[in-house]
């Protein structure tokens, strides 16, 4: 017998707003947000020193834009979660092998259900035609369940250049990219990539040209995820090689995440305009995608004409674009660090952080990078 | 008042320079310098630069009042820091500093005019004549103009044409002072050019490099390197690279009357230049056991700083850097509440103008500049010298506060360890002109010397 946790009955009226598609419902966000602050207040206790520095407390809150947003730099030196040591199941580190102390983000099987739950609709609404979209399951199905009948022959294969999850069970992306092949994919769907032992990833340019040659044969898409470094690997071996491939109709791809000096790097357009070329994959079935290991739901942005279109997050996770001078949300337009608040990031805080910046368009972001590299002026030294 | 086109540096940003352009401006300053400037001696060339600075420090020279007026935009520094900035280095420019130097250097002031003695010269029947190269290479970094300033006046010493390149965007107050220099000398501004173009631009540089007997670089160890690799293999090279500073406030100096005082001269070193030079504190180690010195000294400062602010703002900075400091913070914040016996933070509000982080963590930390300083508790200088071991190689100035009896013992310290200057608390960015950049010769690697054994 297991007690239910503090959380249990705030993630059942969180599913509950996800199922209905959380759209345009800023009092139920509200709602949801000041219910999650006031847990996470108790329960998470770093969380609860900022805001007690801060002078921030759940039940004089005015604004859920007030929540006290946690760095993500504090993942890496504080346990920022509301599970006791032997509550938690899974954890997802940031990326990097260069990394010497990476965040860490603790799931057990509730948080990671609310994760799940997260991820699937909004995925399938960027990634999949509708009809296949509609038929996803809240919640992912089991491992050994696949699809079958009529909707299987519809499913797309997935191709996932990031190595298997048993290779690596501290990567969120290697965790989303099994859950909506589980969820969504054909039973050929597989994970193109190595890890070695310093858990660097390597492209399996073989086993990924014999999955593409094979898919290229069949009528079903293919739904292609990988990282931008991922799939500037693969490019660069077909075009070393001469090859150009021809995926199936409906084909898509996802790219996600920076380079972090894993590859040559390739501006966005550069590297659309080669997947295009060398997958025979056209613009408008470009997705990217930004999501890391501290939050709960991702964010994505579609290309039409060429252009990228802002960021978007679902309706239960919100990015506000804040300037650093003043620490207040920017203009339209305009330039700042990227805060989101992610109802689904039930077990540690919902309110992080970033590094990155971001001009705000409308109610989504346009990406431009990590604010830590920003070049420093003057003579004196930076790095040591 | 509009600048005429005189040098490179002032086509519109758009004018593309081409390797062509970069040969024969330096044949032409060379020709022009066999004519203008060889032949000039050094008391002429002293009254020249003394004339010119005693115009700097006019309120109401035009030149001063253009940097002034349009240097913040051009610069990203107050006008109230480039005020403080100019004064700070032409006050140095005085006929007994510029002596004093020549002196220092090479031994006597007549050296690059006649064959001369210095008294160790004369002990062996000696003398010697000391001569400039034809063209000097300058290749300075970021946005400070001390560098290209210093570089300016011994170039002119030795009566070498000089072509400067500035990083981007890095031109526009060592443009001014040649300008102002072209204004009452048109012929000894004409053997000096100045021009910008990103760093690492192959063809231009060694366009120049070519036609240079003596180069000089500022910059990033990489780039410094890079530049040394690219000369030919019989200029002469002086090479500055990346270095940091700190300051060490004893509790002597600290608990004495002049506390006060010496809060001011901190704040003086984190402000000047936006913190910016190489010469400007990261980190100041206060003595303290436990007693709360080195937390009432980072408190004090936010204080200091917080006036500072209001009289001479910092100057404006990119949302990149804007942002740098502001996740620098956040960290801070979160350390801070989480044990706030080892950190404590203060911010100024609504902005990012400046910063004092407090760390109980002796380990030396590189500041994100712009008026973010760290102030950190040690024992003794042993325990601040243990932390600042990843930066021994790269230390340049080391800002003292201490009692006068305990002066000797720190400089043994701080010089055994490898610092290559030793100064008073508020001047760490205020070298004099005689400072020996770096630790080493400031003529000495540039000049030829003639000996004459009699």
């Amino acid at each position: 017998m297991t007690t239910p946790s503090p959380f249990a009955a705030y993630s059942r009226r969180l599913l509950a707003f996800i199922e209905r598609g959380g759209a345009d419902d800023a009092p139920q966000f509200s709602s949801l947000a000041r219910e999650l602050f006031a847990l996470q207040f108790a329960h998470v206790a770093p969380f609860r020193q900022l805001c007690e520095a801060r002078r921030v407390a759940p039940d004089a809150l005015p604004d859920w834009r007030q929540i006290p947003a946690v760095p993500t730099a504090a993942f890496k030196e504080l346990e920022v979660t509301s599970l006791a040591p032997a509550e938690r199941t899974a954890v997802f580190h940031s990326s990097g092998t260069t990394e010497h102390r990476p965040s860490r983000h603790f799931h057990n099987a509730e948080s990671l259900a609310v994760y799940e739950a997260s991820l699937l609709p909004w995925f399938a609404r960027h990634l999949l035609p509708a009809e296949v979209g509609r038929v996803c399951p809240q919640r992912a199905a089991g491992p050994s369940e696949q699809p079958t009948g009529a909707l299987g022959q519809t499913r797309p294969t997935f191709l996932c250049l990031v190595p298997p999850p048993a290779r690596t069970p501290h990567s969120s992306l290697v965790h989303m990219f099994a859950t909506v092949s589980r969820a969504f994919g054909a039973s050929g769907s597989r994970f193109v990539a190595t890890a070695g032992a310093d858990n660097s990833w390597q492209l399996d340019f073989t086993a990924a040209l014999t999955a593409l040659r094979h898919a290229g044969q069949s009528a079903q898409p293919v739904i292609l995820l990988g990282t931008a470094f991922m799939f500037v690997n693969l490019l660069d071996a077909l075009e070393q090689r001469g090859l150009s491939l021809r995926l199936p109709p409906g084909s898509r791809v996802m790219e996600t995440g920076g380079y972090k000096g894993r590859s040559r790097e390739l501006p966005k357009a550069e590297l659309h305009a080669l997947i295009t070329s060398r997958l025979g994959i056209p613009h408008a079935s470009i997705v990217c995608e930004y999501g890391m290991s501290e939050l709960s739901s991702q964010a994505y942005s579609l290309i039409t004409n060429h252009a990228s279109l802002p960021f978007r997050f679902p309706p239960w996770c919100r990015a506000l674009v804040i300037s650093p001078e003043s620490g207040r949300e920017v203009a339209d337009g305009e330039t700042g660090l990227l805060r989101i608040f992610d109802l689904a990031n039930v077990r540690s805080v919902m309110a992080i952080q970033t590094e990155d910046l971001a001009v705000r368009r409308g109610d989504g972001f346009e990406l431009l990078g990590r604010a830590t590299q920003a070049e420093a002026r003057g003579c004196s030294l930076m790095a040591v | 008042m509009t600048l005429p086109n005189y040098y490179l540096a002032d086509l519109p940003p758009e004018a593309e320079l081409s390797p062509l352009m970069v040969t024969e401006t330096c044949l032409a300053l060379k020709r022009n310098r066999t004519q203008y400037l060889a032949v000039r001696d050094t008391p002429s060339i002293l009254r020249t630069l003394v004339r010119t600075a005693d115009d700097w420090l006019s309120d109401d020279y035009p030149f001063r009042k253009l940097a002034l007026k349009e240097g913040p935009a051009h610069t990203g520094f107050s006008a109230h820091t480039i005020a403080t900035g100019l004064d700070n280095f032409f006050r140095q420019l005085t006929g007994e500093n510029l002596e004093a130097l020549l002196a220092q250097e090479l031994g006597t002031i007549q050296r690059l005019d006649a064959f001369s003695a210095s008294n160790s010269d004369g002990r062996t029947r000696r003398m010697a004549l000391a001569t400039g190269p034809e063209l000097l290479g300058h290749i300075t970094a970021g946005s400070v103009p001390n560098p290209a300033f210093t570089a300016i006046v011994l170039g002119l010493l030795t009566r070498s044409a000089q072509f400067i390149k500035c990083a981007r965007g890095g031109a526009y107050l060592p443009r001014l002072f040649l300008h102002s220099l072209y204004g009452s000398e048109p012929k000894l501004g004409a053997c000096i050019e100045i021009a910008e173009w990103r760093g690492g631009s192959g063809e231009l540089e060694k366009a120049l490099f070519a036609q240079c007997d003596g180069v000089t670089a500022t910059g990033s160890d990489e780039s410094v390197e890079a530049v040394r690799r690219a000369l030919p293999p019989r200029a002469r090279f002086a090479g500055y690279g990346h270095q940091v500073s700190f300051g060490y406030v004893t509790r002597e100096a600290i608990s004495g009357w002049r506390a006060k005082k010496l809060i001011a001269a901190a704040a003086a070193d984190v402000v000047a230049w936006d913190q910016l030079g190489c010469l400007s504190p990261h980190v100041f180690y206060v003595e303290d056991n436990s007693v709360g010195f080195a937390l009432h000294f980072a408190g004090q400062l936010a204080e200091e700083l917080a006036r500072r602010e209001a009289a001479e703002p910092r100057g404006k900075i990119s949302t990149e850097t804007a942002a740098h400091i502001a996740a620098r913070r956040a960290i801070y914040e979160v350390r801070a509440a989480h044990a706030p016996e080892q950190t404590r933070h203060w911010c100024s509000p609504d902005s990012t103008a400046w910063t004092v982080v407090f760390e109980s963590d002796a380990r030396f930390a590189l500041s994100c500049l712009n008026r973010f300083i760290y102030v950190k508790p040690v024992f003794d200088v042993a325990e601040a010298l243990r932390g600042a071991d990843p930066v021994r190689d790269h230390t340049s100035t080391v800002g003292l506060a201490a009692q006068e009896h305990e002066m000797e013992g720190l400089v043994k310290q701080f010089s055994r360890w490898g610092a290559t200057r030793l100064c008073p608390l508020g001047q760490m960015q205020n070298p004099p002109l005689t400072w020996r950049h770096d630790g080493r010769a400031l003529l000495g690697d540039l000049v030829r010397w003639t000996d004459w054994e009699q």
